[in-house]
């Protein structure tokens, strides 16, 4: 016992990351025989404990721990594989850990006499490898494997109902968006590798890495590598304007979008920018910040007026990931960080939740054999009544979401508005845009969850029917709800519920500003932000509860616009999609006509170059060997003349001789 | 003035109409008739060159054998044409074929 | 005056010598032989030697040629029978290789003569006109050949004599009819 205690943290990663792993495999191999899920059930907790006692206890605010292997070798080029074990991603795969174990309790319940289950289970645990190994990846390389490998699971998982068309429309839109990233992602590391030689993370970015060391990079190369990154990031969590494949991922379980969709793989972008961050320059750290905030503006604006509960979730995570981007545009990746934590917890939870509903909702039109989109929350109200606990427990959720006192949301969500004012106040006139957004940003945020919440819970039951049985949630699906509800609380990060700089993360992830910290805004800004959410959320109260909606809910402009997600997705097939089809046509024709003529018109010029030696096979050499023959056959025809028993024939070759005999006398 | 030379000529000419009429005629009879040019060519050459010859007359002597004989040759050829012509019932030498059997 | 006449003679001889080998009837061409001869006398005249042309007319004609054509008329009707029937013509289709034959030789010949003719005439010849020992026509041919046959030619003369009773009894032997076995 003593010897298994001391465990190192590299082995007990080793061990971690490899546990999901030997679970996909057993699975893959056991196939429809496995149905409960067991196997990866174990193989999680055990991770789990793996990285709470003897990973995350060991590694936090300690040194770092990290393992070299030589991988494989070109030229003079070693590429070395390895663990690195330092507060971030000791943090990072905690996380991973924590929210994929609830998950795996809660999918027990949710999938149930799914007939595709044992994929389900078998998918799942290879996406848990894949994201584990990600996290502790300490070269570039391998966490670009393990980046694909991640993207791989998702589509996989997205489309696990590939029997339905729209849902394998969504997973190869996912992975083609995805791919995208990858490209920059492989750029950015081709770039980084010709101007340092090294793909090592702590070989470059060390305090004392060739990042420091070789200091004179032309800077073109270093901008063009950091945008590269970042559009890989882009992709992958989402960013405008390759976000489009997130709301199309919800054709998957619920429960997989709560992992994989709002919790880990999302986060996992802005988890590479914060492990590179020191890569990045002013200019490509600017880019960054007005990405970030066009996605947080553009996704809360469509989230206003979805009609699908995934959807306007979708949305909300676009929105929440693109605060995290702008917290590192800025300089403030341990405020990203800490926001990606806290909002893992409550969306994680808000997804569960609204797994939880539609199950019911889907129940229900079972039980009725009605045709109505279980998923729309015109059909659901006052569900509270019914379903108690899970509304108590999303209502924590959102007050997270929303930024409300007292919740982890509240303090992660100041960190980063406040960070954000100062760099805007530090750098004055238009950068001040960015803080500006993003707090309209917040107060649309608690409208439209606020909108969520009661037209789901509140008001009154929209839809008619004849066998009405809607009951609480099953307790196996509770329970990974109510322990990810209290992650939401404060209490998990910080002692003070008010002033997030005492937050336990920030202690560890040390980050310099390079702005001037301004204490009146630590005090404004939450109080402001506080009456910003109350007065939406009562505006909210008011247009869907008291049905005092002001605008024409069919024919306003604003609404068709936001709800068609601002047409970006009619954009893109237009643009990529109908031009990659003509494209191809083109070359269908070009091959047809062109290269199938070319070899054709080669194919017709060596018929006729045969057929033309074929006719002088035929006519001149067959000819003149029959010329010959002829000619011998002649002269025996002519010499026949000679004995042909004729009497005058004689006398004629008799006289011609003579005649001959005389003329060359004559001539002599 | 007739010298000798147009005899001569005129006998060539005639020896080869003789000739032609030899070597080219299917009728027998025909034949013979060239023969019988042939012959008479050969008659008028010898009276030629005979007019120079007072002492000995020896042209004109020779011209008259030449006649008497060639007259023998035309009977005994019609002879031998109407026999040969009873056994092959043609008279085209060309179908006189078969030997003596 | 005198060649002019010899040209026409020559014309005739020539001309129906032509005709006889050319014509397709056997009957008309025996009978332009008989011209040819006529006319071939005519030429012994030329030549001086008259007795000649008399023995032709009397000895060709009147033998040789009536002996054929009763030869000829008293024969089968299929002997008669014309033998190149393929195409009415009037004249027969000339044998290509005959006729090139018999120019040949007819080039040579007449080359021959315009070459002797460039030379002088042989010896004798010469001799014979400055010694004054041609004929002329004021001489009497019949008188000096008979008295050559009786004396310088006699042998050649009782030969042929001979020679002539075997061609008539061979002839006649040949032509005799097979039915008394």
């Amino acid at each position: 016992m003593n010897g298994l205690m001391n465990i190192s943290p590299i082995t007990s990663s080793i061990i971690i990351t490899l546990l999901p792993l030997l679970a996909f495999i057993i699975q893959a191999l056991l196939g429809k025989r496995t149905q409960s899920g067991f196997i990866s059930l174990i193989a999680i907790v055990i991770s789990t404990i793996l990285s709470a006692f003897f990973v995350f206890t060991k590694i936090w605010m300690n040194t770092p721990q990290m393992v070299d292997y030589n991988w494989f070798t070109i030229g003079h080029h070693t590429f070395t594989a390895g663990i690195l074990l330092n507060n971030l991603t000791a943090l990072m795969q905690l996380l991973v850990c924590i929210i994929a174990l609830a998950v795996h309790v809660y999918s027990k319940s949710y999938m149930k006499g799914d007939p595709g289950i044992h994929r389900y289970w078998m998918y799942l645990s290879l996406f848990c490898f894949a994201m584990l190994g990600l996290c502790i990846s300490k070269n570039l390389l391998i966490m670009y494997i393990f980046w694909e490998l991640v993207g791989f699971a998702s589509y996989l998982l997205i489309g696990f109902w590939f029997t339905k068309d729209s849902a394998v429309q969504a997973n190869k839109k996912a992975f083609i968006v995805n791919r995208i990233g990858d490209l920059g992602f492989l750029l950015g590391l081709a770039t980084l590798y010709s101007l340092y030689g090294s793909l090592d993370l702590t070989e470059l970015f060390a305090l004392d890495g060739l990042f420091y060391n070789l200091p004179n990079q032309p800077t073109g190369l270093l901008t063009f590598s950091g945008i590269c990154f970042f559009i890989g990031a882009m992709a992958k969590s989402a960013q405008f304007p390759l976000h489009v494949w997130l709301p199309d991922a919800m054709e998957g379980p619920t429960a997989v979008s709560s992992l994989i969709h709002a919790a880990t793989m999302v986060a996992a972008g802005v988890f590479l920018l914060s492990s590179i961050f020191p890569l990045f320059n002013a200019s490509v750290l600017l880019i960054i910040t007005i990405i970030g905030t066009m996605t947080a503006l553009s996704a809360a604006c469509f989230a206003l007026s979805q009609r699908d509960i995934k959807k306007i979730l979708a949305f909300s995570t676009i929105s929440q990931l693109g605060f995290m981007v702008v917290a590192i545009g800025i300089g403030a990746w341990d405020a990203g960080m800490f926001h990606l934590i806290t909002h893992a917890f409550f969306k994680c939870l808000l997804f569960l939740g609204a797994g939880a509903v539609i199950h019911e909702m889907s129940h229900l039109k079972e039980i009725n054999q009605l045709d109505f989109d279980p998923q729309d929350i015109n059909n659901m109200g006052n569900l509270r009544k019914w379903m108690p606990k899970t509304f108590i427990l999303m209502a924590v959720a959102s007050l997270a979401l929303a930024g409300f006192p007292l919740t982890s949301g509240f303090l992660s969500k100041d960190a980063i508005l406040i960070a954000t004012l100062e760099w805007g106040i530090q750098h004055g006139s238009f950068y001040l845009l960015v803080p500006i957004t993003l707090i309209i940003v917040s107060i649309l945020t608690s409208f439209y969850i606020s909108r969520l919440m009661f037209k789901v819970f509140f008001g009154e039951f929209k839809l008619t029917v004849k066998k009405f049985k809607l009951q609480e949630a099953s307790a196996i699906m509770l329970w990974p709800m109510l322990f990810l509800g209290i992650g939401c609380l404060f209490l998990l990060f910080s002692w003070n519920p008010l002033s997030y700089q005492s937050a336990s993360i920030f202690k560890g992830l040390i980050v310099s500003y390079q702005f001037s910290e301004i204490h009146a805004l630590h005090m404004l800004l939450p109080v402001g932000l506080t009456i910003g959410s109350l007065i939406a959320g009562s505006v909210a109260w008011n247009w869907y509860i008291r049905n005092k909606y002001p605008l024409n809910p069919q024919g306003n402009k604003w609404i068709e616009f936001t709800f068609n997600q601002g047409y970006i997705n009619e954009f893109y097939s237009v643009i990529f999609v109908n031009g990659t089809i003509l494209f191809s046509k083109g070359l269908f024709w070009f091959d047809r006509t062109i290269i199938d003529g070319l070899v054709r018109f080669v194919g017709e010029v060596t018929k006729g170059l045969a057929s033309l030696s074929s006719w002088f096979d035929r006519i001149i050499v067959d000819g003149l060997i029959n010329k010959v023959g002829s000619t011998t056959y002649y002269i025996g025809h002519l010499l026949r003349w000679a004995q042909n028993g004729r009497l005058q024939n004689y006398l004629g070759f008799a006289f011609t001789l003579v005649l001959i005999g005389i003329i060359y006398l004559i001539l002599q | 003035m007739i010298t000798l030379t147009h005899f001569l000529i005129v006998s060539a000419c005639l020896f080869c109409i003789g000739l032609y009429a030899v070597l080219a005629k299917r009728n027998a009879i025909l034949i013979l008739i060239g023969i019988e040019f042939m012959i008479n060519a050969a008659i008028l050459n010898l009276v030629a060159f005979g007019r120079y010859d007072k002492l000995v007359y020896g042209g004109q002597i020779f011209a008259l054998f030449a006649i008497v004989l060639a007259a023998a040759a035309v009977a005994v050829g019609l002879a031998i044409i109407l026999n040969v012509y009873q056994h092959y019932k043609s008279i085209n030498p060309d179908d006189i074929t078969d030997l003596r059997d | 005056m005198e060649l002019i006449i010899f040209y026409i003679f020559s014309a005739i001889v020539l001309t129906a010598g032509l005709l006889v080998v050319s014509l397709r009837n056997t009957a008309r061409a025996l009978f332009l032989f008989f011209v040819v001869l006529f006319a071939m006398a005519g030429l012994f005249i030329f030549a001086l030697a008259d007795f000649i042309a008399i023995t032709q007319i009397m000895v060709y004609v009147g033998g040789v040629l009536i002996l054929m054509i009763f030869a000829f008329m008293l024969s089968n009707k299929e002997l008669l029978a014309d033998l190149q029937n393929a195409s009415g013509k009037f004249l027969s289709l000339p044998n290509w290789q005959s006729i090139l034959l018999s120019i040949g030789f007819l080039v040579v010949m007449v080359y021959s003569i315009m070459d002797w003719q460039s030379v002088d005439q042989p010896n004798w010849i010469t001799t014979n006109i400055q010694n004054n020992q041609i004929i002329k026509s004021t001489d009497n041919t019949i008188e000096q050949l008979g008295i050559k046959f009786m004396t310088q030619f006699l042998l050649p003369f009782e030969v042929i004599s001979i020679f002539l009773l075997a061609a008539l009894i061979g002839a006649a032997h040949l032509s005799r009819r097979e039915g008394n076995p």
